[in-house]
């Protein structure tokens, strides 16, 4: 069983592919996150607001598609982002 | 069947066993053997094995018991009847003496000893004095309780009347005075006497008289005028006393009838003396001189030692008897010779001219014969010599002696004529030249001619010169001799001068005296009348003149004589007016040839000492001597030797010369002759010195001396006894004579010697051992006790230090120390005592109890130490069996276990016999035995074969009944899981004698009782430790807590006190801790019922207040409840929320993270059962994370002199300072914080909790697993009161270290859990992930993400440290609060 994480795609109000996370993210789930990446191309705005854990599994998972990336995320998340150094290739806000 | 069950009780001694069987057993209080407790057969057991005399008494008659021993030496004939008696019965006659001793046992457990204790037994037919050294030790029962006694005895009767004894007979020879007269003999004899009633109640010294009567001397312990101490006994009297028996030298034992016992002084004893003894009082070589009638001890049998007493004491008394009559005679000897000196004079005087006639018949006949075999057989030349010489001798004597005889009947016909005195002095001096020549001096003779003739008569004038010359010659030994003439103040003067010895100025008044000779002077001849001198002034006298004598000793000695000028002062009849002729010197040759007798070298041919040479003669005059008998002749005169030579041999005895006192001294010592005869006057030693010498040296004391001597002075006499000398003998004597005393002293030589041999048999019959040692320690003297007692006899005397019965310092040096520092002693004080251990020459142990003294040897001047000693071997190993016994009992009563006593009575005995070590096999229920040993790293497997066998061997002997061999000693005896073989192995061949396995035997008794006991206590623990930590509190305590229990009173493991925390069924935790009042079992006991009933009513009603007043309601029903205090409280552990109530219990101590203290001191109430059914307060309050509540007993803070709250305070502080520190580790310190100096003297019961408990979770190596332990955390975190991004931040390095571990764990092992524990102190928090697995090393290039992963931990963490194990990883991680 893996840790619960809902993914939603959707598309943001610019038109921008969205991907929403809810849930946790670790090493028992960071597969389906993988695949839901895959499944896109070109810029993408990750939406992590609903996102309580992220750990260095779940990062390794987000660094192959930084520079793509528009990161949303809680105060929770950043000093994570920040510490792993993900925050400076991706694009983050709050 | 079991050697200690049933009748094989007996076994151990055929003999008494087999009489111990026979008795009737039921019929004692002790009933059947077999239904004995095990203690009882033990001692039994022990008894009967034992070869010292020992008796026991056991149970409520004391029944007695006694082994084969015993039965030999003291019950008699009470055997075998007082087998099974009641003690009191078997001793009816001792028991005001000896039961008080037993019951001081049997009621204090303490043994006794009594040391010669006076008995008066009936084991013999009759009253019976005797003496006892005896032990009383308790005998204890299966329940270590006193029920009876054990007696260990030495009978020491034979000791204590022998002391007794030779106390007499010493005080009998302490007689100070040499001689007295016999009535002072006797009182001081009657005096020593009645110093022993015991063995002398009375004494009666009857002397015979001429005509065979006797005659009371003496008596003691009869008074005066009873009929027993008859004045009179006519000879031939069987009444009271018979005298024909005694005058037959025949002791006689009479009875006594009631008219000679009536009115008898009872003395020391309970009744008179119903015997006596009648022995003779012996005379040497002739009939008895009396008799004496003892009367006898009524409490001893008149065996040989008591007869040989008194024969010892009647010995005495003749020998008084014998040397105040001699001494008597001797007097009346003295006085007749005086006498008879005066009359000698006048005797010679009287025949001395009688004998001119015969010597010169001799003289000139001898001159022919010396002229006509001038080339003859030598022999017989050389005896004329002697016949020549000495008729000269006897010539010069003769007409010396009728000079005097002449001078004092005033018949001197002198004749004066004038002469030139400086040329006759001058000739007569020449005459000696060639033997002051020969003498080594030089010769002086300035010879000036006088003014004027001198009148003279020639003879005489002859006679002082040569007289003064030869004197001159006999006393010196270097220098010169000077004879001078010359005028001075109108007197010729002439002057002999020497440089010899001299004469001491004390001598100087009596130097012309007659028959006066100076002691001890040293001369080339001890021949001489003393008369030469005297002779000299008289006829100085006769010439008008006058001789002086000045002298110096050592210097030389100068004789003056003046005689004046002209005849008016010489009866005019008597002189001639001119000089008749120059005539030589008429009367000079037998001066001349006396000298040169003195001189060495001129009888070639004789050495100093001549052994053998001349043939035997024949000579039937004496008996012949015993064969081989040797006679050693010192005489200074060589002519005497050779004659006395001649003598003895030819009378078959071997015969050895010697010139003077110090040769004869030393051929005693090297080689001692039979007999010594001796010439009293000898230059250096004379003779008296010589019998004075060899009597003060021990090894030639004995060697009987004759005495010659030409003096018959009284005092010469008495003087030469006195010294020692055996007989005396006055020359001139006849060859019979001398040859018949030669024969009688050698053949009394070994019966001889009143003084020696009393003194031997003295010190022979001496019980004690007896000693001298010189001023070196070596033993020069013993007696017969001494050999009995040690082995050593006389023939390897002198022993010198270190003596051959000192321990050996290699083997034994504690026992080598002991003696050595004994022996120090000895030499360096005047007196004292010592008892030390010393060694048999047949190599066994003894023990000795020795005193000394320093004393001058009378004789010799020179310190000796006599020593006294006995055999103290039996009294040490009583006490040390005594003192043994008591250190295992202590040793057993101490130990708290089973194991504990055994080790400990293992150790007692390596102590006691200094073993190498001491060893146990446990021959038990298992395969092999259980080895148990002094060396705690020895088992059975690793013990070399030899002791293994040496114990199992052990199997197959009686139990308690000791072996040894070379290397040690083994006792099997009972152990309570099994027989128990017991080996001690003493390390080098050391002896292990009967004492020692007495002990041992003894030892193992109590072991095996005191091993029963220890376990029966060791299960009684067991249980009551059980059941103690049953009621004491929870094995295992939630997380969070930590408990600290110190009961009041050990070895109890609980007390009044208690904690409980009772996990209820709503997952709240109830926490209680009481205190019930008082402390102990009782206590403790209480608090059980308590404990019980309040965790019940907690399971029932989770309300503290109401599980309170239920308590009230039980407790009202126990005895001891009442005022019990108790907090009772239920906390949620989720949310600190804690519901409490409190019945006078001291209040709780909640310390928070930011330091503030707070008491819980609500829901207050009364404490338990004070007012039943009384409502109860309730109070609730939330603990906040990461505070420490601590909850206690008053013991904990309640001190004297102290307010309660000056406690609570410091156990507050205490919990400050421990905020950080895990909670079990905390409850140490608060309990070593608090305790007082020398420990908590009340119970103490302390809990702890601290809030949130850590974390502890373990979870299967699998990713799916980290959610749920990621809400766990969070949950567990919440309550840790933290801010939110600590809480991410420690989420997110848990998560990585957690996925870590389960990586590992996948990779490795699968399925393998995974340990984490997080626990919150007050500004730290600590986590600690652990696995199975190995830690990867971050390496970001090749595994990118596990790399950030540690390095996400490194910055969310304060600190991480990641220590690799063999069997995992453990990842240790803290964050600071802030």
């Amino acid at each position: 069983m893996s840790t619960p994480l809902t993914l939603t795609h959707g598309r943001g109000a610019d038109g921008t592919p969205l991907l929403t996370a809810v849930g946790e993210i670790d090493m028992s789930n960071t597969r389906e996150l993988a695949d839901a990446l895959d499944r896109t191309s070109g810029p993408l705005v990750l939406d992590l607001t609903g996102v309580e854990y992220l750990d260095s599994a779940g990062l390794s998972v987000l660094f192959p598609h930084a520079e793509r990336l528009e990161l949303i995320a809680s105060p929770i998340l950043m000093p994570v982002l920040t510490i792993s150094g993900l925050a400076d290739l991706a694009t983050v806000r709050d | 069947m079991h050697p200690l069950t049933g009748a094989g009780v007996f076994a151990a001694d055929e003999r008494i066993g087999g009489d111990l069987a026979r008795v009737d057993w039921a019929a004692t209080p002790l009933g059947e053997p077999a239904d004995w407790p095990q203690s009882l057969r033990t001692a039994v057991s022990i008894l009967l094995s034992s070869k010292f005399s020992m008796w026991m008494a056991w149970g409520p008659e004391l029944t007695f018991f006694c082994n084969d021993a015993y039965r030999r030496d003291t019950l008699g004939q009470k055997y075998p009847w007082a087998l099974g008696r009641p003690a009191r019965e078997v001793w009816t006659e001792i028991w005001d003496d000896i039961g008080p001793r037993i019951d001081a046992v049997l009621t204090t457990g303490q043994a006794t000893w009594d040391e010669a204790l006076l008995l008066f037994l009936e084991r013999s037919g009759y009253t019976e004095e005797s003496y006892h050294t005896f032990s009383y030790s308790p005998l204890r029962d299966d329940a270590g309780d006193v029920v009876g006694m054990l007696c260990v005895v030495i009978e020491e009767t034979q000791r204590v009347i022998g002391e007794r004894r030779m106390a007499t007979l010493r005080d009998l020879g302490s007689d100070p005075s040499v001689v007295r007269t016999q009535q002072e003999m006797l009182d001081f004899t009657s005096e020593q006497l009645d110093r022993n009633p015991h063995d002398l109640p009375f004494t009666l010294t009857y002397l015979f008289e001429e005509d065979g009567a006797a005659r009371l001397a003496s008596s003691t312990g009869v008074p005066a005028g009873h009929p027993a101490a008859a004045e009179l006994l006519p000879a031939g009297s069987a009444r009271p006393w018979p005298t024909a028996a005694a005058a037959r030298e025949e002791s006689v034992l009479m009875p006594l009838d009631a008219v000679l016992t009536a009115e008898l002084p009872t003395r020391v004893w309970r009744g008179p003396p119903t015997q006596a003894l009648v022995v003779p009082l012996p005379q040497k070589g002739g009939a008895p001189y009396g008799f004496m009638v003892a009367g006898l001890n009524r409490y001893r049998s008149l065996d040989q030692d008591y007869r040989a007493f008194v024969a010892l004491v009647a010995g005495h008394v003749a020998t008084g008897v014998a040397s105040a009559r001699n001494y008597q005679a001797q007097q009346r000897r003295a006085e007749e010779l005086a006498e008879l000196d005066r009359a000698k004079t006048t005797f010679f005087s009287n025949v001395s001219h009688e004998f001119r006639t015969p010597l010169t018949l001799i003289m000139g006949p001898v001159r022919e014969l010396r002229e006509h075999l001038a080339d003859g057989d030598p022999r017989v030349r050389e005896e004329l010599e002697v016949i020549h010489r000495n008729g000269l001798r006897l010539g010069k004597l003769v007409n010396s002696l009728l000079d005097f005889s002449r001078i004092e009947a005033g018949r001197m016909q002198a004749r004066y004529e004038p002469v030139d005195l400086a040329a006759v002095t001058g000739e007569l001096a020449s005459v000696f030249r060639s033997a002051v020549d020969r003498a080594g001096l030089d010769f002086q003779v300035e010879c000036a001619p006088l003014p004027q003739p001198v009148h003279i008569d020639r003879g005489m004038w002859e006679k002082v010169v040569l007289n003064l010359l030869s004197n001159a010659l006999k006393f010196t030994f270097d220098g010169s001799i000077r004879v001078t003439t010359r005028e001075v103040d109108g007197e010729a003067v002439v002057t002999v001068e020497d440089t010899g010895i001299g004469v001491a100025a004390e001598e100087m008044p009596r130097l012309f005296e007659r028959f006066h000779r100076i002691e001890n002077a040293r001369s080339r001849s001890n021949e001489g009348s003393g008369i030469g001198l005297a002779l000299v002034k008289e006829l100085v006298g006769l010439h008008g003149g006058a001789i002086t004598a000045d002298s110096t000793e050592g210097r030389g000695t100068r004789f003056t004589i003046r005689l004046p000028f002209g005849s008016a002062h010489l009866p005019a009849e008597a002189v001639l007016a001119e000089a008749v002729a120059d005539a030589l010197p008429i009367g000079a040759d037998p001066f001349v040839q006396e000298a040169l007798r003195w001189l060495p070298g001129e009888q070639p041919g004789t050495p100093a000492e001549v052994r053998d040479g001349t043939a035997p003669t024949a000579d039937d005059l004496a008996a012949a001597p015993r064969l081989g008998a040797r006679v050693l002749v010192a005489d200074d005169n060589a002519d005497m030797r050779e004659y006395l030579a001649r003598l003895l041999r030819g009378a078959g005895y071997e015969v050895r010369t010697v010139r003077d006192g110090r040769a004869a001294l030393e051929a005693v010592r090297t080689d001692s002759p039979d007999l010594v005869v001796s010439d009293v006057m000898m230059p250096g030693l004379d003779g008296l010195a010589l019998v004075g010498a060899l009597r003060t040296d021990s090894r030639t004391a004995s060697v009987p001396v004759l005495l010659l001597s030409a003096r018959a002075g009284q005092e010469a006499s008495i003087e030469g006894l006195r010294a020692g000398a055996d007989d005396y003998l006055v020359k001139p004597f006849a060859a019979a004579e001398l040859l018949a005393r030669v024969r009688a002293n050698i053949e009394l030589a070994r019966l001889r010697g009143h003084h020696a041999r009393w003194r031997t048999a003295l010190v022979d019959s001496l019980q004690e051992g007896f000693f001298v040692c010189d001023e070196d320690g070596a033993v020069v003297e013993i007696n017969t006790a001494f050999t009995d007692i040690l082995g050593y006899g006389p023939e390897g005397l002198p022993y010198p230090a270190v003596h051959p019965w000192w321990p050996d310092a290699a083997s034994d040096p504690e026992a080598h120390r002991q003696v050595a520092e004994a022996f120090t002693r000895l030499l360096g004080r005047s007196r004292g005592g010592y008892t030390i251990p010393v060694v048999h020459r047949d190599g066994h142990r003894l023990w000795i109890s020795a005193a000394f003294n320093q004393v001058q040897d009378p004789d010799t001047g020179r310190t000796v130490i006599v020593g006294t000693f006995r055999d103290v071997t039996s009294e040490h190993y009583a006490i040390q069996r005594e003192s043994a016994l008591a250190a295992l009992g202590t040793c057993l009563s101490q130990a708290t276990s089973l194991n504990e006593a055994l080790v400990g009575a293992l150790a007692e005995l390596r102590r006691l016999w200094r073993a190498r070590t001491v060893g146990a096999a446990l021959f038990g229920t298992g395969d092999t035995p259980v080895l148990t040993a002094t060396d705690p790293s020895l088992t059975w497997a690793e013990l070399p074969a030899g002791d293994r066998a040496r114990l199992e061997d052990l199997l197959h002997r009686p139990e308690l009944t000791p072996v040894s061999d070379a290397n040690g000693a083994g006792i099997l005896l009972e152990h309570p899981e099994g027989p128990l073989g017991l080996w001690i192995d003493l390390g080098e061949r050391r002896p292990f004698g009967g004492e020692d396995q007495l002990l041992l035997a003894l030892l193992a008794g109590r072991l095996s009782q005191g091993l029963a006991r220890a376990h029966q206590i060791d299960q009684q623990r067991e249980t009551a430790i059980a059941l103690q930590r049953a009621i004491l509190g929870p094995a295992r305590l939630p997380e969070g807590f930590a408990v600290r229990y110190e009961p009041a009173t050990r070895p109890l493991e609980v007390g009044g006190d208690w904690y409980d925390t009772v996990p209820l069924p709503d997952g709240r935790i109830g926490i209680v801790v009481g205190d019930c009042v008082g402390r102990g079992l009782e206590a403790a006991s209480v608090m059980g019922q308590l404990r019980s009933a309040c965790r019940a009513l907690l399971l029932q009603d989770a309300s503290p207040a109401r599980t309170l007043m239920a308590l009230d309601q039980f407790a009202a029903g126990v005895p001891g409840a009442s005022c019990t205090t108790v907090f009772c409280g239920v906390l949620n552990a989720e949310t600190g929320e804690l519901t409490y109530s409190s019945a006078g219990h001291p209040p709780g101590i909640l310390v928070q993270a930011d330091g503030a203290t707070r008491l819980l001191e609500d829901g207050r109430s009364l404490p338990l059962a004070v007012r039943p059914g009384r409502e109860r307060p309730e109070s609730t309050c939330t603990i906040p994370a990461r505070s420490t509540l601590l909850l206690y007993t008053d013991g904990l803070v309640e001190r004297r002199r102290r307010p309660l709250s000056t406690g609570i305070h410091r156990a507050g502080e205490a919990l400050q300072a421990g905020r950080n520190t895990a909670v079990d580790q905390l409850a140490t310190e608060v309990m070593a914080h608090l305790a007082p100096a020398d420990g908590y003297d009340d119970d103490v019961a302390l809990l702890l909790y601290r809030h949130p408990a850590p974390l502890e979770m373990s979870f299967p190596a699998d990713s799916a697993q980290l959610a749920p332990v990621r809400k766990a955390l969070r949950g567990w975190l919440d309550q840790c009161d933290l801010p939110p991004g600590t809480v991410q931040n420690i989420l997110v390095a848990a998560g990585e270290a957690c996925a870590n571990a389960i990586e590992h764990g996948h990779r490795d092992t699968p399925g393998r859990s995974v340990h984490f524990r997080a626990e919150a102190f007050v500004d730290d928090l600590h986590l600690r992930i652990a696995d199975t697995g190995r830690w990867k090393t971050p390496r970001p290039e090749l595994d990118t993400h596990r790399g950030r992963g540690m390095r996400l931990m490194r910055a969310l963490m304060q600190q991480v440290t990641v220590t690799p194990g063999p069997s995992g990883t453990t990842v240790d991680m803290h964050a600071r609060i802030v």
